[in-house]
């Protein structure tokens, strides 16, 4: 029965359970879904992580590869990212290029990534103005169901928290490489960004937000995906983003920043514990 | 081939001669309709070769070209096939209709090409891990008339042994740089060696049996075909003497595929792969002598100019 | 190649650093040695003619109709298939319905280079090979002038990938209710100097499309049939194999397909035993839910009449 209400009534529905505190899937309002996260599963991959918000699941692959870095740049090295919205895992998609939201996503994770530095270019220099590595990030989206770029951030980070360069020995003279995949030194991470996606949705003339919206909230709300991003880094603010949907009140965003900087909290440590307890089964294997 | 109506009382017709291994148009069911080849028709390409079979028309250009190999492979050329459906060849083509088919003959043609067996990539090497041959295989769809694969695997044989390829020199300079030395003579050519290369097949499945080279009537008897990629044989290539030093292989498939929407019985594949085979030996060694014969009269005669379409 | 602007490109000349390694060209023979010992067990401890485990669950993405999952250890695979909807740009009306394949790798997916974004021949050949084996599968004078999508995206390549493909886009249209006629079942076979190898990994497909200098068989072979009906729906084969060895193989893999049907079967029977039981929990609480509205109905009703 409900099934056909929520077809019929879409908003409706979505009131009914708001108008009484609680959300469709039985979260309170900010309340984010559960997060499971596997590091390391995919072997053709450097580094990889695969990450459940609720339904929606992302998998991060990192590839290793070697270039001369940019003229103007002789010292930096490449990180670059990209994420992919292949048409199975939506209904809205279409094959074929990337659609206008697969691109925005894109954008965004990118520019939480740069801007946070937290892999120093630098590091990735090898020899300056003769070879760098190129890091890249590709990030699979399997099921989207809302709050794409909390979980697109989680699976970079794990993955770039597990990845480990091999050693290089350039000759100068010769310009040959060689590498040795067996030592291998690990990346160094200096910050750690997570974003909070929300959707401000207007309720009896007054303004609600709801933490890790799923798909559907995410279409109630307006606009395409959410409607406000929170990026917190180690406990410091560094960015919010708002797109479309309602207006968003000043306790609203109160809100949603304590929420968020709660959130970041936590999933830093969940983070940090998967990779702990993969390590450990990996020694006792 | 645009829609053929066909009554059930002519399918059932078509059906039972197939059965009984005498189809409508006389032949039995491993006959290949009469084709006429021409080789050097294109002046430009390296080697070329032009194939007409019933209604089918394709014409073959080879392009070599110096590249540097594949790093995993050093040691080997590079072929690459290039199919173009004209727009002309049937109406089922206009516009982009024609894109799928180029791309699965195209497909069907490297795959069959990819075994060492079937095609050797070594002869296309200059030096090793530095310089080789690459030959871009030019495929146009004249007219279609039906049974793409055979003709085109058919003229892209005869254009390969029409190729020529000139003989270099290439030597290593200091520095890892390669120099490379062309003899003055034009005509100072060498011929590959594409006596193994596969021939296609097409076998249409009609009630039980399969056929080869449908006429467009069968062909709407049928749901399914098989294609089979079979290796040719070296000695029906050679001539004179070189026929003794060369052994004779076992013909093997180098690629099988299925098109059309309709599915088989394993024991009809079984079987469809076995005519396949009687039937590729019959044809190659049709080719090879034709193709033989051709390559004499351009050295004993001057061949007298053709026009291209005639 | 032109700039893909819809997405972030590295620099142009990037190599993976694999390149670079010390044992990145091995001989035929090293990798022969490598993947296959003298007592012919394979690197993985399989013998030659024994297949992965699968691993398969349906419906991973929520948000299509039906979908499944498929792992043959490293061989990861994502099916999604998706309501019927008219055929776009089409102006004859088509007596059969169609399906729409689209195979894809994940950028990460292989271990010997980085998958390009834009789809490639491989890409294309492989959406090819997966339409013709789910055509003759699904019932498709039942939907005419409509187009099912069949969306597979394998996240990781370890051999075998179409077998598996296939695989999962016959489980993701039975859970998505799509009328199929049987199960489809696939599986790949590879041929190395005359060995027959079963469910071939990665590197064992690799060697197998490589050629050896002996006049010995080699290749691969990857097969699609319907179990009950004993059809074959796909057959595709590539390298150089005589007539014996291509029907011994057929054998063996008409063997090895009829094994997997009961494993796709028990995903789709336990699938249904989960949603019937579901549905009988929530009718159950309907009516507990509607039995004590009407007690209320009662009282009210009583509490109207006395007043």
């Amino acid at each position: 029965m409900a099934d056909v209400y929520k077809l019929i009534h879409p908003v409706k529905f979505c009131n009914d359970y708001l108008s009484r505190n609680i959300r469709p899937d039985g979260r309170s309002f900010k309340q984010p879904r559960s997060i499971k996260i596997n590091v390391d599963s995919i072997k053709t991959a450097e580094a990889s992580a695969v990450v459940k918000c609720g339904n929606t699941a992302v998998v991060c692959g990192i590839q290793l590869e070697l270039s001369p870095p940019k003229a103007e740049e002789p010292n930096v090295g490449f990180l670059v990212t990209n994420v992919e919205l292949p048409a199975l895992c939506s209904s809205k998609l279409k094959p074929g290029p990337p659609s206008d939201q697969a691109q925005v996503v894109n954008n965004i994770v990118s520019d939480i990534v740069l801007n946070s530095k937290c892999v120093d270019l630098k590091d990735l220099c090898i020899v300056p103005d003769k070879l760098a590595w190129v890091l890249y990030c590709d990030i699979v989206c399997v099921d989207n169901d809302g709050s794409l770029v909390d979980g697109c951030i989680i699976a970079l980070m794990a993955s770039l928290k597990t990845l480990s360069l091999p050693k290089v020995s350039y000759d100068a003279e010769t310009e040959e490489i060689k590498v040795d995949p067996k030592s291998r030194t690990k990346l160094e991470i200096h910050s750690f960004p997570i974003v909070t996606s929300f959707v401000v949705y207007r309720l009896n003339q007054s303004n609600i937000i709801l933490a890790d919206p799923t798909a559907y909230e995410e279409d109630i709300c307006g606009g395409s995906g959410t409607n406000l991003i929170v990026c917190y880094n180690k406990g410091l603010f560094c960015g919010t983003q708002k797109f479309g949907g309602s207006n968003l009140s000043k306790d609203c965003q109160d809100d949603a920043l304590k929420t968020a900087k709660e959130r970041a909290n936590i999933v830093e440590n969940i983070i940090d514990v998967c990779i702990r307890n993969h390590k450990n089964s990996s020694i006792n294997e | 081939m645009a829609d053929l109506l066909l009554s059930s009382t002519e399918k059932i017709f078509i059906v039972h001669g197939v059965q009984d291994d005498y189809r409508s148009d006389g032949r039995s069911n491993i006959d290949y309709r009469p084709m006429e080849l021409e080789t050097e028709v294109v002046s430009h390409a390296s080697g070329s070769a032009r194939l007409r079979l019933a209604n089918t028309d394709v014409l073959v250009g080879v392009k070599t070209e110096i590249d540097t190999p594949k790093p995993d492979q050093p040691g080997l050329g590079k072929i690459e096939f290039f199919v173009d459906c004209s727009a002309n060849a049937t109406p089922e083509f206009e516009g982009r209709g024609g894109e799928q088919l180029a791309n699965s003959i195209s497909n069907m043609m490297q795959r069959a090409y990819q075994s060492s067996q079937a095609f050797e990539l070594k002869q296309l090497c200059i030096l090793e891990g530095k310089q080789c041959w690459k030959l871009y295989i030019d495929i146009l769809i004249l007219e279609s008339g039906g049974n793409l694969y055979d003709a085109v695997s058919l003229a892209v044989k005869a254009a390969l042994f029409n190729t020529r390829i000139p003989f270099v020199k290439a030597v290593l300079m200091d520095g890892g740089n390669v120099d490379l030395q062309l003899s003055d003579d034009p005509y100072d050519c060498k011929h590959l060696d594409v006596g193994c290369a596969p021939l296609l097949i097409t076998l249409c499945k009609i009630g039980d049996k399969c056929v080869v080279d449908p006429s467009a009537e069968e062909e709407s008897c049928s749901v399914i075909s098989v294609v089979v990629g079979v290796t040719g044989n070296t000695k029906s290539y050679c001539s004179g003497k070189e026929i003794d030093s060369v052994k004779s292989l076992e013909r093997k498939c180098s690629t099988i595929g299925m098109n059309g929407s309709g599915s088989l019985a394993p024991q009809t594949l079984q079987s469809a792969i076995m005519q396949g085979m009687v039937a590729a030996e019959s044809l190659d060694e049709a080719l090879g002598q034709a193709l033989l014969r051709e390559r004499q009269e351009n050295v004993i005669l001057k061949k007298h100019a053709y026009g291209f379409l005639k | 190649m032109p700039l893909d602007y819809k997405r972030f490109n590295g620099p142009e000349d990037s190599i993976s650093y694999k390149r670079f390694t010390e044992d990145y060209i091995k001989s035929y023979d090293q990798l022969y040695q490598e993947l296959i010992d003298e007592n012919g067990v394979r690197k993985d401890g399989r013998a030659v003619d024994e297949a992965r485990k699968m691993f398969a669950i349906n419906d991973v993405v929520t948000q299509a109709k039906g979908s499944a999952y498929i792992e043959l250890k490293q061989t990861k695979v994502v099916c999604s298939v998706f309501d019927p909807r008219e055929i776009p740009h089409q102006n004859e009306f088509s007596q059969l319905g169609q399906i729409y394949c689209e195979v894809k790798f994940a950028p990460f997916s292989c271990p010997r280079k980085r998958r390009p974004h834009a789809p490639e021949a491989e890409e294309r050949a492989l959406s090819v090979a997966l339409r013709k084996a789910l055509e003759p599968t699904v019932c498709r004078h039942l939907f005419p002038n409509f187009q099912i999508d069949v969306f597979v995206y394998i996240l990781e390549h370890d051999g075998a990938c179409l077998a598996v493909a296939i695989n999962a886009a016959g489980l993701a249209l039975a859970s998505a209710a799509v009328p199929i006629y049987d199960i489809i079942t696939a599986c790949t076979i590879a041929v190395i100097d005359g060995k027959m190898i079963m469910d071939p990994t990665e590197a064992e497909e690799h060697l197998a499309i490589m050629s050896p200098e002996t006049q010995t068989n080699h290749g691969l072979i990857t097969m699609s049939t319907l179990s009950q009906l004993r059809q074959i729906t796909d057959f595709r084969q590539i390298g150089s194999l005589d007539v014996d060895c291509v029907t011994k193989a057929m054998d063996l893999l008409q063997k090895q397909c009829m094994k997997i049907v009961p494993n796709i079967q028990r995903v789709l029977v336990s699938n249904v035993i989960k949603y019937h039981k579901e549905r009988k929990k929530l009718e159950e609480e309907a009516r507990e839910r509607e039995e004590a509205l009407n007690k209320k109905m009662e009282e009210w009703k009583l509490l109207l009449n006395a007043g």
